[in-house]
């Protein structure tokens, strides 16, 4: 039996992983992918809340309906050529006496590349992660961290599917001030949303927040090496240390699961 | 059965660990293990605490010193051996120490005849020091406080103390209680944070402990 063991149940885990999770703080990340046949380039950030642990021995914690709210700002080009007919002015000549026939030029029309400067919406996803256990000496400092080994497909929030009337929202202003789109404004705007599609939006979406999910480190202790016992207490009461010469962690199971730390020492 | 017990959180601290800790706190601050009047402690200092002499009639006094080992202590269950003396009960500790006592008998030191310098040194070392070492078994318990927001300190208390092989069995009683007295002041200045005796892993507010069973110090509590 190890030196010293702290223990703790799925009542206390709950609240341990709740208050870890929180100290994960804001994740950031930008790029750049396709929006349905749109490529966009975005900056995403976002922050994790816990669901509901699991403790399964010997090493898994489960933590369900992982919740994470996140913030996007997007900025895309739409080329309108790919979404409203082409369609020309015809030649029309007339003829005009003592000077002859006259035409005016064919005039066609070549819609505009419009950029979209910056979209912004936000939702959440969830999905049920499966977490191992990671036990390093780092820098004279026993760390243990959960790390996702298992996420299960994401969940989007409700108002994902919301995000395409913001989009549509946010060109229509923009489509407005091309010439001659009047009558095909609301054509161009229902192509355009149509071609992203909530498949084409998950789609971006997912592999963008897949990765602050199926990364995520959860620190759960956090302690120097050369461990003090006791601060300094004038000049002739130094700091007292010990050493933690080797940290474990591991689910044990019995009549209730417990995530527990074995720790041995030396003066 | 679980640690926790139905608490959420548990530490528990092996007798191991806990003579790691008092071999790294007396390491550290050997004064709270060795005591002394000026002949023998000329300042306190890191490695021994000054006391005054101790006064004899006339206003006169004489130097003493007195030092222990650092001390190893068995938690209940017993598993060091003990005199027939003592037992060893549920949620208590025995511990084994040496224990040096000193006195410099040269000569009467009256008042006001002080020379500054005259006499100094450690234990043993004076010209007319007398020290004697004793071999000294001992039972106690433990004392702690704690508060709502998980800090909280335990600390040793010496109950009883066993010496072996002194006649008169008065005298015996008269060193055991002056031992006694000793140990246990001493020992309960060595405050362990609770927060240490878990290493730091999960944060505890106790709500049962600590106490002391199968070879442990045992805590259980809420995040």
């Amino acid at each position: 039996m190890s030196e010293i063991i702290a223990a703790i149940d799925e009542t206390g885990a709950n609240t341990l992983l709740a208050d870890a999770i929180q100290t994960v703080g804001t994740l950031s990340k930008s790029g750049s992918g396709n929006l349905g046949p749109f490529g966009a380039s975005y900056t995403v950030h976002g922050s994790f809340t816990s669901g509901a642990v699991d403790l399964i021995p010997p090493d898994t914690i489960r933590i369900d309906h992982l919740h994470f709210a996140w913030h996007a700002d997007l900025s895309f080009s739409i080329d309108l050529n790919d979404f409203l007919p082409h369609f020309c002015l015809p030649q029309v000549c007339i003829d005009i006496p003592c000077v002859g026939e006259v035409c005016t030029p064919e005039i066609c029309i070549d819609w505009p590349t419009i950029p979209i400067p910056t979209v912004s919406f936000g939702d959440f996803v969830e999905a049920t992660a499966d977490f191992g256990l990671d036990v390093a000496l780092t820098s004279g400092n026993w760390k243990v961290q959960i790390v996702v080994k298992n996420v299960s497909q994401l969940q989007f929030g409700p108002g994902t599917a919301a995000i395409l009337g913001i989009i549509a929202a946010a060109i229509t202003p923009l489509l407005l001030a091309v010439p001659f789109i009047g009558p095909f404004l609301a054509i161009a705007v229902d192509a355009i949303i149509a071609a992203i599609g909530i498949a084409g939006l998950t789609g971006f979406l997912g592999p963008i927040i897949s990765p602050f999910i199926s990364g995520l480190k959860v620190p759960v202790y956090n302690q120097p090496k050369h461990f003090e016992l006791l601060p300094a207490a004038g000049a002739n009461d130094p700091a007292v240390f010990i050493e933690l010469d080797t940290v474990q962690a591991r689910i044990e199971g019995s009549d209730e699961d417990e995530l527990v730390l074995d720790i041995d020492i030396s003066a | 059965m679980s640690l926790t017990q139905g608490d959420e959180v548990f530490a528990g601290v092996h007798e191991s660990a806990l003579n790691d800790m008092l071999r790294a706190f007396f390491n550290a601050r050997p004064r709270y293990r060795v005591y002394g009047s000026p002949g023998f402690v000329p300042a306190t200092s890191v490695t021994a605490t000054q006391m005054a002499a101790l006064p004899l009639p006339g206003g006169a006094s004489v130097d003493w010193a007195i030092g222990f080992e650092i001390p190893e202590i068995d938690l209940f269950d017993q598993s060091k051996p003990l005199p027939p003396q003592l037992s060893l009960a549920p949620g208590q500790f025995s511990l084994k120490t040496k224990i040096q006592l000193c006195l410099n008998c040269g000569s009467r030191k009256d008042a006001g005849n002080d020379q500054p310098g005259q006499e100094q040194g450690r234990i043993g070392r004076l010209g007319r020091a007398l020290c004697s070492e004793l071999g000294v078994f001992a039972i106690g318990h433990l004392e702690s406080w704690h508060n709502g927001n998980g800090a909280g300190e335990v600390w040793l208390r010496v109950d009883q103390v066993e010496l072996v092989d002194i006649t008169p069995d008065s005298l015996e009683s008269l060193l055991e209680c002056l031992i006694r007295l000793v140990l246990d002041t001493a020992l309960s200045q060595v405050r362990i944070p609770l927060q240490t005796l878990r290493a730091g892993a999960f944060h505890l507010i106790v709500t049962r402990g600590p106490e002391i069973a199968d070879d442990r110090v045992k805590a259980f509590g809420n995040v």
